[in-house]
């Protein structure tokens, strides 16, 4: 299915594991990747058309993960999901400074998170940073 | 001696009746004599005047004119020293007389002249010495060859105090002229031997009064270092240093008691090398077995004169290894307690003046409260540091606490949704109760978690407002629909009465939310089913007033304000319903933060309302964080210039439902006072500017004021003045805490039961009192 190709950046295991198997039900195509190295890597070889990205992983952060990204024009139009913890609200603010184009608030909403994957689709790149 | 020339004229016209020749030479000479006679007085009266500076010249004049005016061979005055009598001046004597008289003193005894008119006390007169039998002082005659003696008394508040005496070289008695003559003489000589008196010990005085100046400024010296610097060791140095100074000793050390150990341990010493410092610091003086102990037991100073010649403990040892060899130990003591001790010390043995125990001992005392306070500061610094090291602890305990928590209940809470969306598949009513029952308590005990993270942020002042406009019926709308599938379950209807002017406000919207969401779902939970629960906005003023009612059990007026406190129900509803407990805790300070305040109305079996407000723009937030917050508590106002002491008193009324008005100076003081009108004052006495003592008097002539009660904490101890001057009461610092709020509740500032329920924006409940 074109356009469905989610990459989730995500350190805890069960975390990714939920977040794939419900995303996966909703019928998108999962990649996984489970630090922000490997999140900048994996984006390079399989083209996603969003990435979800938790922003405290071990090795860089979401944040620099970001800028990685962003060096490589391939993925101008991609959008990319900051997924930050409730009381955080700090990294809230500062997700759309440092050029999120969203962010989804753990803990997920199962009912509602494919629904929300895809409003992320359709909207595409909102945050020109 | 104007008024014995008077007499003299009187005899001369006397005289005048039966004139002859002989008579006209004696009235000549007698005339010569007057003139003479008044000239030397004349001379010795200006010489006295002169005494103090040289009252050696002046007894020479008397003597010289003595001798000269009784045509004397020889004048000498003798002084008594002890059984002796010593030469004080002289005229006419050869060396050999005045060394031989040096080397064998005249006695107070009989065998001399001068011995028998100091026992006797009048004028004596022998007419020829070798007549005499009782004569002693042969010796004497023998060098000086003298024959006639006359001598008299010095008396001086009627005592002899030496003699003036005469002789004369040929058998010739003294005339009753030169008799008169030489009794004034020796009346002026005792007033010569006075004058040095006098002098030497105006001289004494003097020297024991400049002391007396330095002891009190050293005294002060330690008073300033405790009230400014409060380092304790420079204060304590600062004690031995002047101990040592001011009895004249070479060295000192001031110790510290602990109590728990019952013994002393040495904090700080003067004139003493390191080596001995670090060999006194590394023992514990002990209370029952040492010299020092015993001073403080007993109470008073011990000497000892010669550490040689006692039995030493290890203290004493030490000191007498690195060459001590007298010392005096006197007890530092607040009341009867024992707080340290003093202890000076000398190189060489030997008795200690009395003056020097006294000293040492007011010193001591002196010292007391110095000692006190530098300890109580310093245990109330490490207090300070360590509990900054437990909120450091705890904070970053949260921090970790947040992620390694949250990360497997959103898998517990996320698995859950997963099964119960039938995502993979159809559930049984077991799985599928089971489910509901993992889900629920992963969310309860995130809920828990997340109130526990906002409440310390609260406590630790780091919870930051995000005040925007939003439209304050959405944000009702959007809390009620929130819970209004969990009411429906229950058969609860919820109805949102706002008055239509209210709608944009100036706030924190999540916040604002929050609140309103906790407490419709406390409302949700502990209403019986089929109740109903009303939802009302109105405006008052500058702020929005929020209800939430219901038809519930109610609450105890006994839990009113117990369920504000974390962890605390109530006896409402059923038991079996959970709540994080933190709840109403958590609302009732982000409303304070908010600048609003909390409320609970509640009738047994009726039901409860909770309400609360909001000011609706910042700039009435502004002015409302103090207004609501803080206006309606009693104001206390904190008058005192140092830094130390304002925080101890801030922090001691903190949690007493009052708001504190700090002043620097006597005029900020009063001046705060007036403006404020305060349920009471703190005041201190030592102020810059203006004292405690005029702040005060002023206080009590300001009829506005004059009611307000004043609490005097000081640490002068001048508690009859105070109160003289109208102080409600009188603390002598360091003041404790129960003291303190003792007194401000028998002043009325603050209220009998404790902490006021006021504190922290709540109201207790305005609703019937049972």
């Amino acid at each position: 299915m074109d356009g469905r190709r989610v990459l989730v950046v995500e350190d805890n295991q069960l975390n990714l594991k939920l977040v794939r198997d419900v995303l996966s039900a909703s019928g998108f195509e999962i990649v996984e990747a489970h630090t922000g190295e490997e999140g900048v890597e994996l984006a390079a070889s399989c083209a996603p058309d969003l990435v979800l990205m938790d922003l405290q992983l071990p090795g860089i952060d979401g944040y620099e993960a970001l800028r990685r990204l962003r060096l490589d024009p391939r993925f101008d139009s991609v959008p990319v999901v900051a997924v930050t913890a409730f009381a955080m609200k700090e990294d809230r603010d500062r997700t759309a400074r440092e050029g999120f184009d969203g962010y989804l608030v753990k803990p997920i909403s199962v009912p509602a998170l494919p629904s929300q994957v895809g409003d992320f689709l359709d909207r595409g790149r909102t945050n020109d940073r | 001696m104007p008024r014995r020339s008077l007499t003299k004229e009187a005899s001369i016209t006397e005289r005048d009746r039966r004139i002859s020749e002989e008579d006209y030479r004696s009235l000549q000479r007698d005339y010569t004599d007057a003139t003479e006679q008044f000239a030397a007085m004349n001379e010795v009266l200006s010489a006295l005047g002169r005494s103090s500076s040289d009252p050696d010249a002046v007894l020479d004049t008397v003597v010289e004119s003595a001798m000269n005016l009784c045509r004397a061979a020889a004048a000498q005055v003798y002084l008594i020293d002890g059984d002796h009598f010593v030469l004080s001046s002289s005229v006419g004597l050869s060396p050999e007389f005045v060394a031989h008289l040096a080397a064998h003193p005249l006695k107070r005894d009989r065998d001399s002249l001068v011995g028998r008119v100091t026992l006797d006390r009048r004028i004596g007169q022998v007419a020829d010495v070798l007549d005499d039998p009782d004569y002693g002082r042969q010796d004497l005659q023998r060098i000086g060859g003298f024959r006639t003696l006359i001598s008299a008394p010095m008396l001086l508040d009627d005592e002899v105090v030496g003699t003036l005496s005469l002789y004369r070289t040929e058998v010739e008695p003294f005339d009753e002229r030169a008799i008169a003559l030489l009794g004034a003489f020796a009346a002026q000589a005792a007033i010569v031997v006075r004058n040095v008196h006098l002098v030497l010990e105006l001289e004494e005085r003097g020297i024991e009064l400049a002391r007396r100046v330095e002891q009190l400024e050293a005294l002060s010296e330690v008073g300033e270092a405790v009230s400014s610097s409060l380092v304790l060791d420079e204060v304590l140095s600062n004690i031995i240093m002047n101990a040592v100074r001011f009895t004249g000793c070479d060295g000192g050390s001031i110790m510290e008691y602990i109590a728990a150990e019952r013994s002393f341990s040495v904090r700080s010493a003067y004139a003493s090398s390191d080596e001995l410092l670090s060999r006194l610091r590394g023992i514990r003086v002990d209370l029952e077995t040492t010299l020092v102990g015993r001073a403080a037991l007993e109470g008073h100073p011990i000497a000892v004169a010669d550490l040689a010649a006692v039995e030493l403990d290890p203290h004493l040892r030490i000191l007498f290894d690195d060459g001590w060899r007298s010392v005096l130990a006197a007890p530092v003591l607040r009341g009867t307690r024992i707080i340290g001790a003093l202890v000076v010390r000398r190189r060489t043995p030997g008795e200690f003046s009395d003056e020097s125990i006294e000293f040492l001992e007011t010193f001591a005392s002196q010292s007391a409260l110095a000692v006190w306070n530098a300890r109580l500061y310093r245990e109330l610094e490490t207090k300070t540091a360590e509990l900054q090291v437990v909120s450091q602890h705890k904070s970053e305990f949260l921090a970790s606490m947040s992620h390694e928590l949250r990360t497997p209940l959103n898998a517990v809470i996320g698995f859950s949704e997963v099964l119960l969306e039938r995502m993979f598949g159809e559930l049984n009513d077991r799985q599928d109760e089971y489910l509901r029952d993992i889900l629920s308590s992963g969310r309860h005990l995130l809920q828990l978690l997340n109130d526990i993270l906002d409440l310390s942020k609260v406590e630790a002042g780091q919870m930051e407002l995000s005040i925007s406009r939003f439209s304050a019926r959405s944000a009702m709308e959007y809390s009620i629909s929130m819970v209004r599938e969990r009411a429906a379950l229950h058969g609860l209807a919820i109805t949102l009465d706002m008055e239509t002017e209210i709608d944009g406000i100036e706030s924190d919207e999540l916040r604002f939310k929050q609140v309103l969401l906790n407490l419709l779902s406390n409302a949700v939970k502990f209403t019986p089913d089929g109740g109903h629960i009303a939802v009302t906005a109105r405006r008052e003023g500058d702020e929005m007033a929020v209800t939430v009612e219901d038809d519930g059990n109610g609450i105890a007026q006994e839990d009113r304000e117990r369920i504000f406190e974390s962890f605390q129900q109530g006896h409402r509803g059923a038991q079996s319903e959970e709540g994080t407990g933190l709840g109403l805790t958590l609302c009732r300070r982000i409303v304070a933060l908010l600048g609003g305040r909390m409320w609970l109305e509640s009738d047994l079996g009726v039901g409860s309302t909770f309400g609360f407000t909001v000011p609706m723009t910042v700039r009435a937030r502004d002015e409302d964080s103090r207004a609501t917050d803080e206006a309606h508590l009693p104001v206390i106002v904190v008058i005192d210039d140092d830094r130390a002491s304002l925080d101890l008193m801030t922090a001691y009324l903190d949690g007493l439902g009052v708001r504190v008005v700090h002043a620097r100076d006597g005029e900020e003081g009063i001046e705060s006072v007036r403006a404020t009108i305060p349920a009471a004052v703190l005041l201190d006495i030592r102020l810059p500017r203006l004292s405690g003592w005029e702040v005060l008097s002023r206080l009590r002539e300001d009829e506005a004021v004059a009611a307000v009660p004043v609490i005097i904490v000081s640490i002068l101890d001048e508690r009859a003045r105070g109160l003289a001057l109208g102080a409600s009461e009188y603390l002598i610092k360091p003041v404790s805490r129960d003291d303190l709020v003792d007194a401000l509740r028998r002043a009325g500032a603050v209220g009998v039961a404790g902490p006021a329920p006021s504190a922290d924006g709540i109201e207790s409940a305005r609703g019937e009192t049972v």
